[in-house]
């Protein structure tokens, strides 16, 4: 599987960056991820696609430290984050080393409000002015949050919610973001939107980590993607290589330029998953 | 070497069939135990009741006693289990039902003047019926808001009972005289009167007489109904009764057949002990005696019928095995206050003894010997 | 029994009487749905903890002679301190626990204080404290007890502090973020455990609290600790997963306790709880206040 660098900044140069090396993580007897290698560099802008149940989510729990709340446990290799192993770390610690978590499903607290919601993500930072700071830098990324600051979240649209959420990563002052199914249940118009302020997330030197189904908008926004296949990485490269890739176009972008194949042709297509 | 299958010391030991795995009797070679248990059951309450006198001063008939509050108290106990254990519902109405025993053996034994065999029976039924009754609105409670209502259930059975005590007895308290069996006992070997009449009750030999086949009895009825297809709904609808509806379950009817077994057998003991005990009063079924039967569950270890024996006998046991090592231990035997307290001492060896076990070996006694069986069961491949 | 009487007068007396018991019933339900909502565990032990709150009253205002509001916040720190190391000591390690283990142990717990209680005070009645000022006044032809205002007064003071902690403070934030999503909040690098400990530290400081006061209206005895048990029906009247609710759901039953209890006689004062929960569990079984609940299959 091949490792890349990233961005133009080499990742083991200045020591920061997630490395994940040969990974495998299992709950109870069943292996979710087999032989897992990816990295990203500060400043990043990285991929992982895959479908559903392909063990994108288990990475993220492995990276964010949230894997002993669902039994599961890393059987080989490992993942480091500037150069320190994360596993067995708590959330916490986790957080505070500058590693950030927009959860799949939005995971607001329904209940609290949208300021309150913020205030949560920084329940690590000590620093009152430094928080003012963030506050001041999400309203200018997410202008309509600043309206609906007093509203309980979970009134809130899905797009404006998503916001939210990155928001509250945003407030933990991270190095890096994991985004884990941005797109989900929203419009692809809103979807855009979040691509694009992603990537002004990234001119404050913050590398985002997207893990995403919607192969289309993640190859098209971001610069590197990894493609995960029933817990092992089949394809890797850059978005741009990935978007022109036949096979990967056949899978995950709908077909490219062929005609649609009759059935009997697709049938015969050789079988992926049987390993 | 060859074996049979038949004749392998492991292999005759687990079970290979699914006949052998419901069998309620010899199951992985306990045929001997069973032997053994019963001709012990026979002879120890004997010798408790002849005073033979060992070497040492042990107190024989307390633990006469102590045998047949067991007895009592594991009908309870197991009733609890299969209810709350197996069928998951959680309920602590249970000192209510043991009222119920008493108030049906106050009105029907000693008012009504019925025999005591059929007040048994009679206080069972009506036992059953409260338990139905008592299970219809669990049919649309689950988990906090069930144990709630049942605990109201306990009070207001509290409140009938105080009303009941004043109707029939005033200040004074409901006394229940012995129990009398029917005429064909009097000839029967060593303990027949001769006398032509019906034997009363009156030591601690003649209840476990009695005590004992009825308490087998139950055991056995419990235990094979846990085995049953009966059983096995109860353990569909305490996992996740919405799927046991899905795969054809009458969920309303496993309930109520649950409450009302449970609570039957509940009823029975209540009566036995008001008989056993001889008089009740006001204060008899406090809120904690709900809460002993959970300590004998937990001592014992949930969803097995062996837990609820061990936990009642342990329950009773303990309290004497205490006083003994503080009037024999050199140190302890001169510490007064250990002597004046001994009440709260054994209700905070109890708290702490449910806390531990829960905290450290939550399967209780019961896993303990399972796992000692266990060892045997698989010898020689244990180590 | 005697006869009911409807005169408006003293029935109002009765009312305000309910409102002092229902608002010690409201704070003893409030820290018992705290608890459940934060943790998911059911403490059964509330009514012992407002048993140890009694007797810890009778020493401390007693024997050790301190005015009342000297008592209370020594009291609501010993007990505070108490609820944190119930946690550290034994509820964190049954994380993951089936719920009927984790409702056994709180009654062991329970037992073990009840068991320690009657070790170091005794079986006997310890009569009623008299921290409270005695006497009345009149408004109209109602005789108002001071005792009864200065309770009122002095639950409405916690609960003032209790919601402006709840609301304002950062640990209040974090409290209501473990409520609301667990995982989110641990995802956020909040510490559940410390959480959890803080709130089984507000909860048994409000009980104790509580306690104090209770053993200002009733005897203190060793039956306090059933009594304590009214307030779980309280939390369920006014919407298991509602605050608020608790405080309503003590105050009505407060209320409709002392009524049932003069009209129809002294032993219908303990089933009067559950009789109502009873009522509310068949007409709307989620409470007051409650919201709709959800099973996933």
């Amino acid at each position: 599987m091949a490792v890349l660098n990233m961005s133009g900044q080499t990742a083991s140069g200045t020591g920061e960056g997630i490395k994940v090396d040969g990974l495998e993580v299992s709950y109870g007897g069943v292996v979710a991820l087999r032989g897992i290698s990816l990295e990203i560099g500060p400043g990043g802008f990285v991929a992982v696609l895959g479908a559903n149940g392909a063990g994108k989510t288990t990475l993220v729990r492995t990276l964010t430290g949230l894997l002993p709340l669902h039994k599961g446990r890393v059987t080989a290799g490992g993942a480091t984050l500037n150069g320190v192993s994360v596993v067995g770390r708590t959330s916490r610690d986790l957080v505070k080393s500058g590693l950030a978590q927009v959860p799949e499903g939005r995971k607001l607290f329904p209940r609290l409000t949208v300021e309150e919601n913020l205030l949560c993500g920084a329940a690590t930072r000590t620093d009152k002015s430094e928080m003012d700071a963030n506050l001041e830098r999400v309203f200018e990324l997410f202008p309509r949050i600043h309206d609906r600051l007093k509203q309980q979240a979970g009134y809130l649209s899905g797009g404006e919610q998503q916001m939210v959420a990155v928001g509250r990563a945003l407030m933990a002052n991270p190095r890096f973001l994991i985004c884990d199914e941005l797109s989900l249940g929203l419009a692809p118009m809103i979807v855009s939107q979040l691509f694009e302020l992603l990537t002004r997330v990234r001119e404050d030197g913050v590398g985002v980590l997207v893990i995403e189904q919607n192969a289309r908008l993640a190859l098209q926004h971001t610069e590197d993607a990894y493609v995960i296949e029933v817990g092992r990485i089949e394809h890797s490269g850059k978005s741009l290589n990935l978007r022109n890739d036949p096979v990967v176009q056949d899978l995950y972008l709908g077909g490219g330029g062929e005609a649609t194949a009759a059935f009997s042709e697709i049938a015969a297509r050789p079988r992926r998953w049987r390993r | 070497m060859s074996y049979s299958v038949d004749s392998h010391p492991v292999f005759r030991r687990v079970t290979t069939d699914y006949r052998q795995e419901i069998r309620s009797i010899g199951r992985t070679g306990s045929r001997g135990l069973a032997v053994t248990v019963v001709v012990l059951g026979i002879l120890l309450p004997w010798a408790f009741s002849r005073d033979v006198s060992p070497p040492f001063a042990f107190p024989w008939s307390t633990w006469a006693a102590v045998l047949n509050l067991s007895l009592l108290s594991a009908l309870g106990a197991t009733a609890f289990n299969v209810l709350v254990g197996y069928t998951g519902q959680l309920s602590l109405a249970h000192a209510g039902f043991l009222t119920v025993g008493a108030m049906t053996t106050g009105y029907l034994g000693t008012e009504a003047g019925l025999p005591f065999l059929v007040v048994l029976v009679l206080g069972t039924v009506v036992g059953a019926v409260v338990g139905i009754l008592v299970g219809l609105p669990a049919l649309r409670l689950k988990g906090y808001y069930l144990l709630l209502a049942t605990l109201g259930v306990y009070f207001i059975s509290q409140l009938a009972w105080k009303e009941f005590l004043v109707a029939n007895y005033g200040f004074v308290g409901m006394i229940v005289d012995r129990p009398q069996l029917p005429a064909f006992t009097s000839g029967w070997p060593l303990i027949g009167t001769d006398t032509g009449e019906g034997l009363i009750l009156s030591n601690n030999f003649r209840w476990y007489i009695v005590l004992a086949p009825i308490c087998i009895l139950v055991m056995l009825f419990l235990s094979n109904l846990t085995r049953s297809r009966e059983g096995r709904a109860f353990a569909a609808v305490r996992e996740r009764d919405v799927s046991a509806s899905l795969i054809g379950i009458d969920v309303a009817r496993t309930k109520l057949l649950a409450f009302a077994v449970s609570s039957a057998v509940v009823t029975l003991s209540g009566a036995l002990s008001s008989y056993y005990l001889s008089a009740r009063g006001e204060d008899s079924f406090p809120f904690a005696v709900t809460l002993n039967f959970a300590i004998m569950i937990v001592v014992g270890g949930f969803s097995s019928i062996q837990g609820a024996i061990f936990g009642a006998v342990f329950f009773h046991a303990m309290p004497e095995l205490t006083k003994w090592i503080r009037s024999e231990a050199l140190v302890l035997r001169d510490i007064d206050y250990l002597r004046t307290h001994s009440g709260e001492i054994d209700l905070l060896i109890f708290g702490a003894l449910v806390v531990l076990v829960l905290t450290t070996r939550p399967d209780g006694l019961a896993g303990l010997w399972a796992q000692i069986k266990g060892w045997f069961t698989k010898w020689p491949f244990s180590t | 029994m005697t006869q009911l009487a409807f005169d408006a007068a003293v029935n109002l007396q009765l009312a305000i009487g309910g409102v002092a018991l229902g608002s010690i019933y409201g704070i003893v339900a409030l820290g018992f749905v705290l608890v459940f909502k934060s943790t998911g565990v059911l403490n059964l032990a509330q009514g012992d903890f407002l048993m140890l709150g009694a007797y810890l009253s009778v020493t401390l205002l007693l024997t050790n002679d301190l005015g009342l509001y000297m008592a209370i916040p020594l009291l609501a720190l010993f007990m505070g301190f108490l609820g944190l190391s119930v946690h550290y000591s034994v509820m964190r390690h049954l994380v993951g626990q089936p719920f009927f283990s984790i409702v056994l142990v709180t009654i062991g717990i329970g037992t073990i204080i009840r068991a320690v209680l009657l070790m170091v005070y005794g079986p006997i009645e310890k009569g009623r404290l008299r921290a409270l000022p005695e006497g009345s006044f009149k408004i109209g032809s109602v005789q108002v007890l001071w005792a009864n205002v200065i309770i009122i007064a002095i639950i409405a003071l916690i609960l003032l502090m209790f919601v402006m902690f709840f609301r304002l403070t950062r640990l209040g934030l974090h409290i209501r973020a473990v409520a609301d999503n667990l995982e989110a909040a641990a995802a956020q690098g909040i510490r559940p455990d410390s959480v959890y400990a803080m709130t089984w530290g507000v909860s048994l400081a409000l009980v104790g609290i509580a306690g104090l006061l209770f053993g200002n209206v009733n005897n203190v005895t060793p039956a306090a600790s059933t009594i304590g048990l009214a307030a779980l029906p309280a939390a369920v009247i006014g919407g298991f997963s509602s605050l608020g609710g608790a405080i309503v759901g003590g105050l009505i039953v407060g209320v409709v306790e002392i009524l049932l209890g003069y009209h129809l006689g002294q032993s219908w004062r303990q089933p009067s709880a559950f009789m109502l929960l009873f009522i509310i569990l068949l007409v709307k079984p989620t409470g007051l206040f409650g919201g709709k609940e959800f099973e996933r299959v």
